[in-house]
């Protein structure tokens, strides 16, 4: 009866997670189609290619708490405007970073191999394994929900987090400027200039 | 004789300056106030950082000239021929492989190794087809500088290695003792046959590059800080080899508000 009980529990327990999962699975499914048919669509000249995929990254990702995250300390000390600038370079510069990766991927099949739960920090994982002819690699997502819609919180390629390594690398040019985020909004948008034009041509 | 004692007194300094680095590395501290997210390191340790600059610099341009131009050859190349160079290049990795795994305590993946090893090299056709991935027989990685993680030894500093690329005191000396340990390599200087060291380790950098091409540009491409960029991506890769993470909950999670979004 105890037995019976604890399976009952458990049960109802662990199906509205698995639920949820498959839920952002095919949510994300979705989104990553977006991006591949934009890429695989010929007849679209590169600069609006571009901007589908920009927009449907923008929906997205939780783009301007990835970019509070990323600005670490720099934050504190930056004025609303300064803010609100930095937020809308960061955008672009993920929406390029995240762009310029996935173009390698837009002939390859993939497939959403696995999906869990992080029941500690409310996050499902995704794991899509991208195929070669020689070979895989595996890209997780990390996916929250907030206000019933579904944001894109880090994305992993080989066990290394983007946001991570965008922190790590925003925090050594930010070193350079006095964790001045004025500044570093030049650094950024003179980047994205270089990112865009290499990306479109 | 004097070889020997030369050997062994460079192991007794590297050791001893790992126990001075390690600790310096530890030192490293972060904020506390920066949004609940001071259990990132920000600032890896790396007190030669100019130095690493100017060799990042040369390696990149090595790479742009001539490690990535030889990847896109190579992959070119049919399907079957690049599995089969990445297959054998893998097999001869193996035998170390199964020692580190012996030094960390595990077992069935020493012997798995040593399945994998014997099958593909006969069945496989010297490494050839990697019959043992059908057979259940994993492929995991381990070197000796995971192997002297688990023993406690902590990072070091971070180091650019010329043409090898990025490391750390402890990665590098474990680097050192694959290329001093290593039964391919010695039975080839033995053979009188030492050309064949290079040649391996430059078609496994090949085949290595071949398979992040797209990985790379994106990075060098899109990056503020190409080399911060890079140096972050070498400890997170790492610190997931050493723990033999799977599983992807276990890689920290930054804490991202999405309230205003």
């Amino acid at each position: 009866m105890y037995f019976l009980r604890t399976f009952t529990v458990l049960l109802l327990f662990l199906f509205p997670i698995n639920a949820e999962a498959n839920e952002v699975k095919s949510w994300l499914k979705k989104e990553i189609d977006k991006i591949i048919y934009a890429y695989q669509n010929d007849g679209l000249p590169n600069e609006n290619k571009f901007l589908m995929i920009e927009q449907t990254i923008n929906n997205n990702f939780a783009g301007s708490g990835i970019a509070k995250f990323v600005a670490g300390k720099s934050w504190n000390g930056a004025s609303k405007d300064t803010k609100l600038e930095y937020i809308k370079l960061f955008k672009r510069h993920l929406a390029l970073s995240i762009s310029s990766m996935m173009q390698g991927y837009s002939n390859q099949n993939y497939d959403l191999t696995y999906s869990s739960y992080d029941e500690r920090n409310k996050v499902t994982l995704i794991n899509m394994e991208v195929f070669s002819n020689t070979g895989s690699i595996q890209v997780t997502w990390r996916v929250k929900k907030s206000k019933e819609r579904f944001f894109i919180i880090d994305l992993l390629v080989a066990d290394i987090s983007l946001v991570v390594t965008k922190r790590s690398e925003f925090n050594s040019m930010l070193k350079t400027v006095n964790y001045n985020l004025g500044e570093f909004n030049n650094i950024l948008s003179a980047q994205n200039d270089s990112s865009y034009q290499k990306l479109i041509n | 004789m004097n070889k020997l004692k030369q050997l062994l007194l460079s192991f007794i300094i590297i050791f001893i300056s790992f126990n001075i680095n390690a600790g310096a590395s530890d030192d490293v501290k972060t904020s506390s106030d920066d949004y609940e997210t001071s259990t990132f390191d920000d600032e890896i340790y790396d007190p030669l950082e100019g130095i690493n600059r100017a060799i990042f610099g040369f390696n990149n341009v090595a790479d742009k000239v001539i490690l990535e131009p030889a990847a896109k050859g190579y992959k070119k190349l049919p399907s079957p021929v690049q599995s089969g160079i990445g297959n054998f290049i893998k097999n001869l990795k193996l035998p170390l492989v199964a020692v580190n795994q012996l030094l960390q305590g595990q077992g069935k993946n020493a012997a798995e190794s040593t399945g994998r090893f014997l099958v593909n090299s006969t069945i496989g056709i010297f490494g050839l087809i990697d019959v043992a991935d059908d057979l259940g027989l994993e492929q995991k990685e381990e070197d000796f500088g995971q192997t002297l993680a688990t023993w406690g030894v902590g990072d070091g500093f971070y180091v650019v290695l010329p043409l090898f690329g990025p490391s750390n005191v402890r990665d590098t000396t474990g680097m050192v003792m694959t290329m001093m340990t290593d039964p391919v390599n010695a039975y080839a200087v033995n053979q009188g046959e030492s050309w064949a060291i290079p040649l391996r380790t430059a078609a496994n950098a090949v085949d290595q590059r071949s398979k992040i091409i797209d990985e790379v540009n994106a990075l060098r491409d899109n990056s503020v800080d190409y080399y911060a960029a890079v140096r972050s991506s070498y400890y997170q890769n790492r610190k997931a080899a050493i723990m033999n993470t799977d599983d992807d909950i276990l890689t920290p999670l930054p804490l991202i508000s999405i309230e205003f979004e």
